[in-house]
């Protein structure tokens, strides 16, 4: 994984009237990665993608995409971004794909052929040739995501993309950017205030809070190889006593008539190992690695979101 | 980068892709037929100078040019804030001045096809009415620096001239639709300079202060030195002067325009 970050987000700041709505926010983001951007209304993701595809100016810090500032060499990193930032605002005077064509005008290696590759890919075909203000918000959204991924972006921005859809088209769209990332290699950023969407689409979360970044957190894979609690759920004959036998070690507690701990990998083989010795029955583990809520919960200290 | 003329493409798909500019159009072509009808059918006899007929048509309808270019002109920036359009249009590999630059351009095409347009019809509608009259002199007054010289010198550059008039009053609206980013603002102000122009002039005429000839509104109307006068007949002003205070407002204006929609944060 030496491959160079798809975008660094170094120190970046931004001051509204004297208000610091972004304060000092760093990450990078990995080309193939799902980046989730979390934080409650009001959090500041919004401003950030702003920051990020030159709509509005840094007050302090800077924003590289493959390589380019935005400051410095804007249409440089602009050729490399796709994205929706808050609703997916078309003309809606024309058609679907006059409104594609547009903005395939703007960057010369869309050609025809993708044009109608994406319409396709988005599930749009039957409609295409209708104006836009007969769209439904979840066919606008379908047409935002072709405006972004035509000219294959290096760096995929979605801000809030969920919102409009129904839960079959949500799934979709998590299909679709898990295989963009994937198959492409596209980093893809997405912002979103809901929790359980984040979990499920993405690699890593940064969750924000009132313009501050308060932690970067994997949701699956490599975590579960450091020192990152897990939860395991213990099948065992004897749940009650076996609770007692693992005292003080690790969080445990009584879940529907199993026994659940929540500790490290090595910690969990340490358990199995004592509940044996002790002569319990081990029928199973299962691990679930904590939820993004949990996460979130604690990082944040218990405030809630939205 | 790609080519700057597929910016211009676009701007002229959001002008002609709308019902309201084939209106414009429509009405454009097929006022002056109605004038030189109604002329007819009131005077009851057919023998007008098609000249006259032309020119007279031309300043009336030149109006109706400006303010639909208006029209376009204060959506053009300004209704791309307010329906949100706008973020999508910034984010892609161009600076925001080729873009605003596109835009004005694409205003500009657009006033030159109603221009264009005008200059056909009210030149081919009269010919048909009324024949094409030899004798020009009655539309060249006397002291017209063209007195003496073909007509269609003097029709072509009336129309150089209110085309001129025609661009200040669209930088004015441009001006107010990027500035303010309100196309209610850009319209209303702009309209107020095309029919406010000749009154104010009236009132800067009665004052001998040097500096009146620096204003605006007693340079926009340069179709005065075409027929031998001056917008403000106590001042020392020429056609050259004019267009001078024309050209340094023409900068000041669009100079703002530009530097407020290439600085400004997008928050639309
Ligand atoms: N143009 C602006 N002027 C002043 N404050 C703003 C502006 N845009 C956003 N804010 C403030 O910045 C904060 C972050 O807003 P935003 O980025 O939209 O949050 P999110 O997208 O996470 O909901 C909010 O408190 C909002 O009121
Ligand atoms: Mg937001």
């Amino acid at each position: 994984m030496s491959q160079a970050p798809a975008a660094i987000l170094q120190d970046v700041t931004k001051k509204i009237g004297g208000r610091t709505i972004i304060d000092r926010v760093s990450l990078e983001i990995s080309p193939g990665e799902v980046f989730g951007f979390l934080g409650p209304n009001g959090s500041g993701k919004t401003t950030t993608i702003r920051m990020m595809v030159g709509l509005m100016a840094l007050t302090a810090g800077d924003i590289t995409i493959g390589g380019h500032s935005v400051k410095t060499s804007y249409a440089a990193s602009a050729a490399q971004v796709g994205a929706i930032v808050e609703n997916p605002e078309m003309y809606k005077y024309l058609t679907g794909y006059q409104n594609l064509v547009h903005y395939a005008r703007m960057n010369p290696s869309v050609t025809k052929e993708r044009i109608d590759e994406v319409v396709k890919l988005v599930g749009l075909d039957g409609r295409i040739h209708d104006k836009v203000k007969k769209y439904s918000l979840g066919m606008r959204q379908r047409l935002g995501v072709a405006q972004a991924v035509m000219h294959r972006p290096k760096l995929l921005i979605l801000d809030e993309p969920t919102n409009g859809l129904d839960p079959a088209g949500i799934r979709e769209l998590r299909d679709y950017l898990r295989r963009l990332s994937r198959e492409e290699g596209t980093a893809v950023f997405v912002s979103s205030h809901l929790l359980s969407e984040m979990e499920l689409m993405c690699d890593r979360v940064a969750i924000l809070q009132k313009g501050k970044l308060i932690d970067i957190r994997s949701i699956r894979g490599p975590a579960n190889k450091t020192g990152e609690e897990q939860i395991a759920v213990f099948d065992v004959d004897h749940p009650e006593n076996a609770l007692g036998v693992l005292e003080g070690r690790g969080d445990g507690k009584l879940e529907d008539g199993s026994l659940v701990i929540t500790a490290t990998r090595e910690q969990i083989a340490d358990a199995n190992r004592i509940l044996v010795e002790a002569g319990f029955k081990v029928y199973g583990i299962r691990t679930r690695t904590k939820s993004l809520e949990d996460q979130f919960l604690e990082v944040t200290g218990g405030e809630t979101i939205g | 980068m790609a080519n700057f003329w597929n910016l211009v493409q676009n701007e002229n798909m959001k002008i002609y892709r709308r019902i309201r500019a084939w209106i414009m159009l429509g009405f454009v072509a097929l006022a002056p037929i109605a004038i030189s009808i109604i002329y007819i059918i009131a005077s009851g006899e057919f023998d007008a100078n098609n000249w006259e007929m032309m020119t007279l048509e031309t300043t009336i309808l030149y109006q109706l040019i400006t303010i639909f270019t208006v029209v376009k002109a204060a959506d053009s920036v300004a209704g791309e804030f307010s329906t949100g359009t706008i973020k999508l249009l910034l984010i892609r590999p161009w600076s925001r001045s080729m873009i605003l630059l596109s835009k004005f351009v694409a205003l500009l095409l657009f006033a030159v096809v109603q221009m264009v347009l005008l200059f056909v019809v009210t030149w081919g509608i009269n010919a048909l009415l009324f024949g094409v009259n030899s004798d020009a002199s009655g539309i060249i007054p006397s002291g017209s620096p063209l007195a003496g010289h073909s007509v269609w010198g003097y029709v072509g550059l009336m129309y150089l001239y209110l085309f001129i008039a025609q661009l200040m009053i669209i930088a004015v609206a441009f001006m107010l639709s990027s500035a303010f980013r309100s196309g209610g603002l850009a319209i209303g102000l702009s309209i107020f300079v095309l029919f406010s122009g000749s009154i104010i002039t009236g009132l800067l005429s009665l004052t001998d202060k040097a500096w009146v000839k620096y204003v605006l509104f007693a340079n926009i109307d340069v179709t005065s030195y075409l027929n031998g006068s001056t917008p403000l007949p106590n001042q020392d002003m020429t056609l050259g002067f004019s267009l001078a205070v024309l050209a340094g407002y023409f900068i000041v204006l669009n100079l703002i325009s530009w530097l407020v929609f290439v600085k400004r944060d997008v928050a639309a």
